[in-house]
């Protein structure tokens, strides 16, 4: 078994640089907002030092961004980091808080040699834009202990490995403080002295469980690890030194985001239809916004145009601390085949589809009507609506023997309030309706009226005159 | 830069004032001879907004547009008609020879939903014609649309009121419509692009109720008292 440990330094520093903010320096402070535990290039050339108190920190550089260290939040990040690790490595271990390790024994053949594996991983941190420090490892402890102390090499030779360890100092052995002190009194000061003990002389002068430590460093005793499953979700948040007042800003962070997503997608042959986007303000309740497709999609930018055509409809209520985009539907992707056997392209009828769908989402299921004549004689009654579906390319029916009638009709017969100009056809008589209660006698004219609109008008038993439609 | 500047000439995006080239804007013919005459020999312009302005229905608005929705209609293009002011009568368009399952009546609430609907359709390669009744718009918001036609090239048409004439809007096309005499529909274009405006011809719309202006009125009195009417 040949482990590989990443250590991230700055990992918090990193992601929250991702996030696409020009801050000028930026430190990560602890917990309490008292200690600067990780700084950016920029604040460090600036004079500030890890380790330094916050209150000297701003006083070299006043415009300081500060982001407070959020040990859930770095666990968050670190799994972020396990997904994408996981395209390239089967069998990942979270090491908290920063580290990541990696069986590659099993890997080299198909990636053809150590090296190689080296470079590829070395490549997605540098496309990533993160800082990482390798260690490679006969056990995962050695690999860790490499990582940590930046003195990875590329080499699987257990000699090797076990000659870096030898040379690294008790103090860089991650020995807890009472075990250092007992071994630097017995005059030991690298932990290679400490490998040249007699194991048995070890365990009686100091605890067994250095010993257990030692002999895992060096493989002598087994150390199992739990390995990673990667979730069936898909979750990537972005953080950000200051609040984001415009949703333009967002749209950076979220394009980045969406296109890891499509990457993930690609990478799981799947799609999905619905988005989850929360933002996190200072205060108050997270905006949650669900951006749904009409169909499975997994492009970039279908999402980013949809959820950019929401802030347009929704505009931010608050600052924005955060973002976070969770997908949990999946679908299988379905393969775009050519023309369909009515020589429809697939292109159109998935364009019509997602163009209706679209629409119906937004204003409802019932804002979108088809029309069709019906068979009846009262004008009212002579033409009902539908559910809008995909035409079928069938003939049009014989539309011959419709009589003329208004393009427009309105919703309910008007008083007619004027006498018209000039009266052209008629009386056209429709009687009907005595067989379902809706009886309808009308006396119905063609007529012009003094603002020049053709009117379709009628006289109904009780002599009043209405307007009934409009020849549009 | 000269090829950017060509493209501009080309599109008729820069107003030459004296200088009438002949440009390549993609339209289609209205259907009426006289008025694609006036429209320099194009029609409707595609992947543009054009605007009707008139003040009331009835003048024969629709019929203006008949001869393209048949066309696209029968083409296989979505026809969408976007909050008409009255019911779009079914029996006068089926027999208009409009095949109604490419027709789709939308109706939205508000006039955020409106635009937002509007930039779909517009943006979508399955429609043909978007005619809508959008009632007030800002100049900005006129904007969007008309970036929104460019982005697909579908013919889309506003009704609007014709006070509005005065506004200006960066519509391609603005066509005011009156009431001819005879039934017929007086147009005048008040703006075009690439074009001086001002041309004006009327159309005969008396086919649209049947009417043919040599025929006299063929009311037939009946026993009622004609003379209160």
């Amino acid at each position: 078994m040949l482990w590989l440990h990443l250590h991230f330094p700055h990992l918090l520093l990193d992601h929250i640089r991702r996030s696409g903010e020009n801050v000028a320096a930026l430190v990560i402070v602890e917990g309490s907002g008292q200690k600067v535990i990780q700084a950016c290039p920029t604040a460090r050339n600036l004079g500030v030092k890890i380790g330094m108190r916050l209150k000297t920190a701003i006083s070299l550089v006043p415009e300081l961004g500060i982001v407070r260290a959020d040990p859930p939040q770095e666990a968050r990040i670190l799994e972020d980091q396990a997904r994408w690790l996981y395209r390239y490595v089967a069998n990942i271990v979270l090491v908290p808080t920063n580290g990541l390790l990696a069986e590659i024994g099993s890997l080299q053949r198909m990636y053809g040699g150590l090296p190689a594996v080296w470079r590829t991983i070395e490549e997605v941190l540098h496309e990533r834009q993160l800082t990482a420090w390798i260690g490679i490892g006969h056990t995962p402890l050695a690999a860790g202990l490499v990582a940590r102390n930046g003195l990875g090499e590329c080499s699987s030779d257990t000699g090797r490995i076990l000659q870096i360890l030898g040379t690294m100092p008790l103090l860089a052995a991650e020995f807890d403080g009472r075990t250092c002190t007992r071994l630097q009194r017995l005059g030991l000061n690298t932990l290679g002295e400490v490998f040249n003990l007699p194991p048995a002389e070890m365990a009686r002068r100091l605890s067994p469980e250095t010993l257990a430590y030692i002999q895992k460093i060096q493989g002598a005793r087994p150390d199992p690890q739990a390995p990673w499953q990667p979730p069936h979700y898909f979750r990537q948040q972005a953080d950000f030194v200051q609040d984001i007042e415009q949703s333009q800003g967002l749209m950076f962070p979220l394009r980045r985001i969406l296109t890891e997503l499509e990457k993930d997608l690609c990478w799981r042959q799947q799609d999905t239809d619905c988005l989850l986007l929360v933002l996190q303000h200072r205060r108050g309740e997270p905006t949650r916004l669900r951006i749904r497709t009409s169909g499975p999609e997994h492009r970039a930018e279908a999402f980013l145009n949809l959820i950019s055509l929401r802030f347009e409809q929704q505009p931010l209520q608050a600052p924005v601390a955060s973002l976070r985009l969770t997908v949990k539907r999946f679908l299988g992707r379905e393969v775009p085949g050519g023309q369909d056997l009515l020589g429809e392209t697939q292109d159109l009828n998935e364009a019509w589809h997602t163009l209706i769908s679209r629409l119906q989402a937004r204003l409802g299921a019932t804002a979108l009507k088809q029309l069709a004549p019906n068979a009846d004689h009262r004008p009212e009654r002579a033409w009902r609506t539908s559910e809008v579906r995909r035409p079928s390319p069938a003939t049009i029916a014989a539309t011959d023997q419709l009589p003329r009638r208004p393009l427009w009709l309105l919703q309910g017969p008007q008083p007619l309030t004027e006498t018209p100009k000039a009266w052209f056809t008629g009386p056209e008589r429709i009687s009907g309706g005595w067989w379902d209660g809706q009886r309808v006698q009308r006396d119905y004219y063609i007529a012009q009226l003094n603002s020049g609109q053709l009117a379709w008008v009628f006289r109904d038993m009780r002599e009043g005159w209405f307007i009934h439609g409009w020849f549009g | 830069m000269s090829e950017l500047l060509n493209t501009l000439m080309k599109d008729a995006r820069v107003w030459q004032g004296h200088r009438h080239t002949k440009t390549t804007q993609a339209a289609e013919p209205t259907g009426y001879q006289a008025l694609d005459n006036q429209l320099g020999g194009l029609g409707w312009p595609r992947g543009a907004l054009s605007e009707c302005l008139l003040d009331a229905p009835g003048i024969g608005e629709l019929t203006l547009l008949m001869p393209l929705m048949q066309k696209l209609s029968q083409t296989g293009k979505t026809v969408f008609w976007l909050n008409p002011p009255h019911t779009p009568y079914a029996p006068a368009l089926a027999r208009e020879g409009i095949n109604l399952d490419h027709v789709i009546m939308v109706h939205t609430e508000d006039k955020g939903d409106f635009l937002w609907t509007l930039e779909n359709c517009l943006r979508s390669p399955v429609t043909g014609l978007v005619i809508a009744w959008p009632g007030k718009l800002a100049a900005r918001e006129i904007r969007r649309l008309q970036l929104a036609a460019e982005a697909g090239s579908n013919v889309c048409v506003l009704f609007r009121d014709r006070h509005y004439a005065e506004q200006n809007s960066p519509a391609a096309l603005r066509l005011d419509l009156e009431p001819d005499v005879q039934q017929g529909l007086k147009v005048n274009v008040v703006k075009r692009r690439g074009s001086w405006p001002g041309q004006r011809c009327s159309l005969a719309m008396a086919h649209r109720a049947s009417l043919f202006h040599h025929e006299t009125p063929r009311v037939v009195q009946g026993p009622w008292p004609a003379a209160t009417r």
